[in-house]
């Protein structure tokens, strides 16, 4: 190297030594964020982020471990409780989004009229589980015996688990607004619920490796007692906010993603590493994943100290959303919220993208099957498969500013889509063609999930990016960003995706497929239930490209918007100001 | 334009607008919709009401649709080729016996208000079932026997899988195709076990009189010999597919005629350890010499002939996951005989515990390492593995070795 270049790299590494002391506590001129956010970005967004993926080893769906090996409850079931709790879940969303978009400030008759509602739904909800309302009716009547078909649930269980989601649905929310009034002013619209649930969390966590729920006898009384105690653990939430809040850190485009793709990458570094020691763990239990003591001592502890440093930093991690105060925020009514999302051209776009995505519902999660039930990895040998084929979408990441800068989202999104079709039909061939030579057949499958994760994360960035561009375009239509209202376009999506996603549990159930997931030793049943599935998903992959042809939202029309809600904000504020009126929750970016 | 002097994208564009303070809420960016902020709407009422049809149409129809698929008739039956074929049969919850002869359904009693008693099962004797359809019973926890009839031509080895309460099958003694030995299904000339129902345990503690079921530790000598002891007939040369798999068995006597053992004939037999958790209960598989074998009792080994431990000479195929998930087993011998071993035939026979290999530590072949090679298709992982440091390792093969 010749001494001018090092003399430069010096220079360079000077500068950036200088441009981070300089800018530690105070932030750089048209910059939002001060260097210190950054570290507290890594160790805050990673504990929040390590904490919340570990919740996803627990969770009442099929592919839990703990419902597969100790639960052991039948695979359409699920559906359902889906079936049984969409109904309410259409009504109580309505009073849902209009309490969230006004981020929980109602008038006071409104507030007590919501809190009637969900109080009267909660104490239904208590009666059904203390009484049985199934022998109300005609048992041999056709109502009684069609709730009897249902696999895996009985009369009894059905009304049952229909009471525990009108105890759930009150119960949320009530505390929704409650929370939200007391906390959102303080704490800010994304990070406000952390301070509410973190502890009843920590309290749900340990209880549901130790609660011997499993050990029912009866499948259909082990449905609904599950369903219940997962209920009352999901009332309280560990998401990963602190992520969210951070890519609302800054008003400034550039330093939004310049956030998004280091600090918070390197954030996750700290999952990466549990994601590596956690299986590790697990390897050396005696029945491995089947082992309760993996609920009981790792989920537990794992969590509590994710939970512990999450909050201690998540006060120094602070969202920078152009907005007026509170006290002068635009008041959303009900009709305007829902007809106010349906003007957004973008997310209509993506709900259609989001309909035809509903076609692979259902499949089971391919790589699962592919290191459990092709390559019975476990252990250390599992974790490292599982770091090197996620670590693959790190590199691209970094680089995501440049491709960003330099291909559009409508280019990003086409191209991920046809990687995904591609990759499944490789991956779809390499099963069928060569499905029993399992070093050929799996090398090709882990190149395939390899690639298809390199190419994944930057959509990903640039998807979470245009998220967060869509709610500024709605903000500026709106006045508000109506994060919740968007639920609406679940409403026209929901019954069509919830139909779509039967038809693939009801194929897997053809070939043996059920709670016991040991048929997937059977290499016949395997590769069906692998193969059909991918191949649904592919086409489903390449239809998805057509919705973004029609994507036009760029950068130039962002920076207007943004210059629009800044306006608004200063003009705000300083007719607050006027008026006498004390504001809080305000930005002006 | 020079290469360095590139065109700032539309990234960097420095946008300034000058907005006056009374149209903030109304300003529209070109390009892009405008702000509806705290006005009515045109067509309002006509578009709630729209809005409300469309969602209570689409809900109700997806409502009507996902109840029709979620809801299992009983009784779900394909007319064939051969015959009517007994596709799919879904539990109500409270039928604990069935017949598989004519084609079934259900009648309620009107009335009878208990969901245990108020239905009785109508056949309709002009449509005989021919064939059982794979996985027809799949996961079922309250059928206890199953009944086949007379008609009945083929049954899918893997039909009545993981029926956990499932302590009989019984074949119509006129039935050409199959028949049963005490409960476990096998075909007719009792060439093929087909069958060994996953709780046939319970059937025989009611048999020779044991009041309750015995954990691993309180297992008597006798319990063992009657319970979880199983001699396969002589005439048997094949073990089909999961035919024993997840049954509660220690000892299984195989006939020296044995020349097959299909894909997870022997996966994962267990017991109870208490109420609520099992272990691996296969000890050792034996062999016998006696030809004239019938019943499946044991009694004495003296009865079988000369009998020795492992697996028969003459036993030509091992299927894959074959004998995994047993590390109660602790030796294996593979004859020279074989020719076949499926991929993963042993998996997890063994385990590591306080630094010791339990279970299955070391695979005795009959022939040479150089034999093996030429004659003997192997799968991947046939082998078992046992947790060495963070990885796992192969035990070890002992080659030209002779029969314990």
């Amino acid at each position: 190297m010749a001494n001018s270049e090092k003399a430069s790299l010096f220079d360079k590494g000077k500068e950036l030594f200088t441009e981070l002391k300089d800018h530690w506590s105070t932030p750089a001129e048209g910059k939002y964020v001060p260097y210190k956010e950054y570290k507290d970005v890594i160790i805050g967004v990673g504990a929040n982020y390590a904490g919340s993926k570990t919740l996803e080893y627990i969770g009442f769906w099929s592919s839990c471990f703990l419902i597969m090996h100790h639960y052991k409850l039948p695979y359409l079931t699920f559906s359902v409780i889906g079936l049984l709790n969409m109904p309410l879940g259409y009504i109580s969303a309505l009073i849902w989004w209009y309490v969230c978009d006004n981020l929980g400030f109602l008038p006071k008759k409104t507030e007590r009229k919501v809190y009637l509602t969900y109080g009267l739904m909660m104490a239904f909800g208590i009666s059904t589980l203390m009484f049985d309302f199934s022998t109300l009716f005609n048992q041999s009547g056709s109502f009684i015996t069609v709730l009897n078909s249902f696999e895996g649930m009985n009369a009894t269980a059905c009304f049952k688990t229909f009471g525990t989601h009108f105890l759930y649905t009150g119960w949320v929310g009530a505390r929704n607004i409650f929370w939200r009034k007391k906390l959102i002013p303080k704490y800010g619209r994304y990070k406000y619920s952390l301070y509410c649930d973190v502890i009843p969390k920590c309290v749900m966590v340990i209880l549901i490796g130790w609660l011997p729920v499993y050990n029912i006898p009866d499948v259909a009384t082990r449905v609904w007692v599950a369903n219940l105690l997962f209920a009352t653990y999901n009332v309280f939430g560990f998401g990963n906010v602190l992520e969210e809040c951070s890519k609302r850190i800054s008003p400034n485009l550039q330093e939004r993603i310049l956030v998004r793709s280091y600090p918070v990458k390197l954030s996750h570094i700290f999952n990466s590493i549990l994601a590596i020691i956690l299986p590790a763990v697990v390897g050396m239990l005696r029945h491995e994943w089947a082992d309760i003591n993996f609920y009981r001592w790792v989920i537990p502890v794992t969590f509590c100290i994710s939970a512990a440093f999450t909050m201690y930093l998540s006060g120094r991690i602070k969202e920078r959303i152009p907005q007026p105060p509170l006290e002068k925020k635009v008041q959303i009514k009900f009709w305007d919220g829902m007809l106010g999302v349906l003007k957004n051209k973008y997310l209509r776009i993506k709900t259609i993208v989001d309909l035809i995505d509903a076609l692979g519902n259902g499949m089971l999660p391919f790589a699962t099957i592919l290191y459990f039930y092709t390559f019975r990895l476990s252990g250390l040998p599992y974790s490292l498969i599982v770091a090197l084929i996620s670590f693959a979408g790190t590199p691209p990441d970094l680089l995501s500013p440049y491709f960003l800068k330099r291909f559009s989202y409508k280019q990003i999104m086409i191209f991920y889509q046809l990687t995904r079709a591609i990759g499944n039909v490789i991956i779809a061939v390499a099963m069928w063609t060569c499905g029993d030579n399992l070093a050929l057949c799996g090398t090709i499958c882990i190149a395939v999930l390899f690639f298809m994760e390199m190419t994944k994360t930057v959509p990903t960035t640039a998807g979470h990016d245009m998220g967060v561009r869509i709610n500024d375009y709605q903000m500026y239509l709106s006045g508000e960003r109506l994060e919740s209202f968007t639920g609406i376009f679940g409403w026209f999506t929901g019954p069509i995706t919830s139909f779509i996603g039967l038809i693939i549990p009801i194929f897997l159930l053809k070939y043996g497929f059920n709670s016991n997931w040991e048929i997937l030793f059977y290499d016949g049943s395997r590769r069906n239930i692998i193969i059909i599935p991918i191949i649904v998903d592919a086409i489903g992959f390449f239809l998805m490209t057509i919705p973004y042809l029609f994507w036009d939202y760029d950068n130039k029309k962002q920076n207007m918007v943004m210059e629009v809600l800044k306006r608004r904000a200063e003009v705000t504020e300083k007719k607050a100001e006027e008026e006498g009126v004390s504001v809080s929750g305000g930005y002006k970016g | 334009m020079s290469k360095k002097e590139k065109k700032p994208l539309d990234w960097q564009t420095d946008v300034q607008l000058d907005i006056p303070e009374d149209e903030i809420w109304t300003y529209q960016v070109p390009g892009l919709a405008a702000p509806h902020i705290n006005k009515p709407y045109k067509y309002y009422n006509f578009k709630k009401a729209i809005f409300v049809i469309v969602i209570i149409v689409a809900v109700s129809l997806s409502i009507y649709f996902s109840v029709m698929a979620l809801q299992n008739d009983t009784f779900q039956y394909t007319a064939t080729e051969n015959g009517l074929e007994f596709s799919k049969f879904s539990n109500t919850g409270y039928i604990t016996e069935l017949e598989i002869d004519y084609a079934t359904n259900i009648e309620y009693i009107p009335g009878n208000n208990d969901p245990a008693t108020n239905f009785k099962i109508v056949k309709d004797e002009t449509k005989p079932i021919t064939s059982v359809r794979q996985f027809t019973l799949n996961c079922d926890d309250k059928i206890t026997t199953i009944t086949i009839g007379e008609n009945v031509k083929f049954v899918d080895p893997k039909a009545f899988y993981s029926c956990w309460a499932l302590q009989n099958i019984e074949v119509d003694e006129n039935n050409p195709n199959y028949c049963d030995i005490d409960g476990v299904l096998y075909n007719k000339d009792k060439t093929e076990i087909l069958c060994y129902p996953c709780d046939h345990d319970e059937y025989l503690r009611k048999k020779f009189g044991y009041e309750k079921e015995l954990y691993m530790n309180e297992v008597t000598p006798e319990y063992e010999r009657d319970i979880q002891t199983y001699v396969v007939p002589s005439t048997v040369i094949k073990l089909g597919e999961m035919c024993f798999n997840y049954a509660n068995l220690r000892k299984i006597y195989l006939p020296e005629g044995l020349k097959r053992i299909e894909t997870l004939a022997v996966f994962k037999l267990h017991e109870r350890i208490d109420q609520w958790s099992t272990n691996p209960s296969l000890s050792n598989v034996y062999t016998y010499t006696a030809d004239n074998i019938e019943g499946p009792h044991f009694t004495s080994d003296e009865a079988l002939g000369d009998v020795y431990i492992s697996l028969p000479e003459g036993l030509e195929y091992i299927g894959s996951d074959a004998f995994s998930y047993n590390q109660n087993l602790t030796y294996v011998y593979i004859p020279e005989t074989v020719t076949y071993i499926g991929h993963h035939a042993f998996w997890d026979t063994c385990y590591k515990e306080d630094g010791e290999i339990k279970g299955v530590s070391v695979i005795n072949l009959a022939v040479s390492e150089e034999e093996f090679e030429r004659i003997v298709v192997a799968g991947d992982h046939w082998k078992p593995q046992y947790d060495y440091l963070l990885f796992k390792k192969y035990i070890d093969v002992k080659f030209d070795a002779e029969r314990e």
